[in-house]
């Protein structure tokens, strides 16, 4: 009963928590521009204000414009019951796909919001999933790649093994394999979470990426995309740091006081990586589009680099 | 072949040293300003250095130590400081005509990388090296030169080719430190001293090639110049 509750504590956690971070970051990064920047909790009145919205279709659209919001919102559910959000050990859930599946079941998500780029026929959806997708043909061979690194790390699929493998041998954390996992997938979390130098601030639909695939929508079904990309991204976050950068400091035995420890450290740690981010943002500047290749081969280097230190 | 048997996080120590010293080498394929190769190359060299003395300190070789001094001081400090001296005088900033870009050339290389680990895989079976830092010492030390000669082919300006050649040489150097770790220190001397000697002439080489040529690039040279 308990590791019920905590399972759909763990998906709650993400739910609730998911815009919270995106309106930390947002806040830092206006305030590292000496701006004011809105209210951290600017994200959850943006969603109150859309859900209350009336939906507007295209003339255009079919049936997947409808699916779309609705399937990537479900599969951004879905993956926190696989990954090590609030404990470390298995829930009851947890054994029903691996760190492969998890990973498919987020592409799963942007596959659709992809279609529902093109779907409506509209030039500025078509120009954002056209882009999305080149970004993805770079980034996806490297994210298979790093999970296959931790794989052979661990010698097993679950992600929980490997936070308690990396959680209590340092040979093992601090072994150059593990090391160029971590840079690997720090740049695909850039890549994936639409952050500079891949994504534009200017909020023009010519320099948008996956921003533009989502134009065309509003109202409660804008506001289920935009929370479903969030949940995306502490998701990322949840497996960057519970998974490869920081294994300790969740609960171990499931009780309401480790519970809620573990949910401050979340918050302490969280926004420490949030913060690299803004500084990432700030400090790169934009690259050309067909320049994106380099930092992702940089990713798929580190990758290789990884498999091959850990064959030794 | 690797006498002493080393801790868990000694070798660890070893594989992440060995394998930041590969890392770096990427860099100076993966960058096209002369100035970033002569830093990576500089702190690749600083990389070794620090291989040299963690293996004179687990080991007990007590003559790495002064190897370890010289190739920071030499590989390390004078010949980056030399090389950067003739990238100001020449005025090249950056090289202009690579035959493939930054991250085609960074996949190439990472192919290279895969090959000489089957190779030191192979040769680790063939020779029985129990231990697995000299297979990946071997990896290393084959895949810095494979890597110095791509430099070499990519690029066409003369100190990437200089610099190419150095980078070979630590490859050597690096394999030759974690394989065979007690040879024989006078050897080290007289390759670090070589080492220095072929920088001058290439240096004298270079301007040479740019008083009378007009041009660096080995690609420019091959027009007919009267």
């Amino acid at each position: 009963m308990k590791d019920i509750l905590l399972q759909v504590a763990q998906v709650l956690t993400v739910l609730l928590l998911s815009p919270l971070l995106h309106g930390f970051i947002v806040k830092m990064e206006e305030k590292v521009q000496r701006g004011q920047g809105p209210s951290i909790l600017q994200p959850y009145r943006d969603l109150w204000k859309l859900f209350h919205k009336t939906q507007l279709v295209p003339e255009t659209a079919t049936w997947v414009f409808f699916a779309a919001p609705v399937v990537a919102f479900v599969a951004m559910m879905i993956v926190p019951m696989l990954i090590p959000v609030l404990t470390n050990f298995p829930l009851p859930l947890s054994d029903m796909g691996d760190i492969l599946g998890g990973g498919l079941i987020l592409t799963l998500g942007s596959f659709f919001i992809l279609l529902a780029g093109l779907d409506t026929g509209q030039p500025f959806g078509g120009l954002g999933s056209s882009r999305a997708v080149m970004l993805g043909i770079l980034a996806e061979p490297t994210l298979i790649l790093v999970f296959v690194g931790i794989t052979f790390l661990d010698h097993s699929m679950l992600p929980f093994v490997a936070n308690h493998l990396l959680a209590q041998n340092p040979v093992a954390y601090w072994s150059p394999a593990h090391i160029f996992l971590i840079f690997a997938f720090l740049i695909l979390l850039t890549v994936e979470t639409d952050r500079l130098p891949i994504h534009s601030t200017i909020p023009y639909e010519i320099y948008m990426i996956d921003e533009a695939r989502i134009l065309e929508y509003s109202g409660p079904l804008l506001a289920l995309l935009k929370w479903a990309s969030w949940m995306k991204q502490f998701i990322l976050y949840t497996i960057f740091l519970n998974v490869f950068l920081f294994p300790w400091g969740l609960s171990m035995s499931g009780d309401l006081g480790s519970v809620l420890l573990a949910l401050l450290i979340i918050l302490a740690k969280y926004g420490a990586v949030g913060l690299f981010m803004v500084m990432v943002d700030t400090v790169q500047s934009r690259l050309r589009f067909y320049r994106y290749q380099e930092p992702l081969a940089l990713s798929f280097l580190f990758a290789v680099l990884a498999i091959v230190a850990d064959q030794l | 072949m690797l006498i002493f048997h080393l801790g868990p996080l000694a070798s660890s120590l070893f594989s992440l040293l060995a394998i930041l010293a590969l890392v770096l080498s990427f860099v100076m394929l993966g960058s096209h300003w002369l100035k970033n190769h002569v830093y990576a190359f500089s702190a690749e060299s600083w990389v070794i250095a620090a291989i040299s003395a963690s293996i004179g300190y687990y080991g007990h070789y007590p003559e790495l130590y002064l190897i370890a001094a010289l190739s920071a001081l030499f590989r390390g400090t004078l010949l980056p400081y030399l090389v950067l001296r003739l990238v100001k005088r020449l005025n090249i900033n950056r090289e202009f005509t690579p035959l493939l870009k930054p991250s085609s050339s960074m996949l190439l290389g990472a192919a290279l990388v895969i090959f000489s680990y089957e190779v030191a895989r192979r040769l680790g079976i063939a020779l029985n090296l129990a231990d697995n830092i000299a297979v990946l010492a071997l990896t290393c030390m084959f895949s810095l030169k494979l890597i110095g000669f791509l430099m070499m082919i990519l690029r066409s300006e003369a100190i990437s080719h200089i610099l190419g050649l150095l980078v070979i040489e630590n490859g050597i150097f690096l394999g030759s430190q974690i394989i065979v770790p007690g040879m024989p220190a006078l050897l080290e001397l007289v390759i670090i001293f070589d080492l220095v000697t072929i920088v001058m002439a290439f240096g004298m080489l270079v301007r040479y090639l740019q008083s009378h040529a007009g041009t660096t690039s080995s690609r420019g040279l091959q027009k007919l110049v009267g």
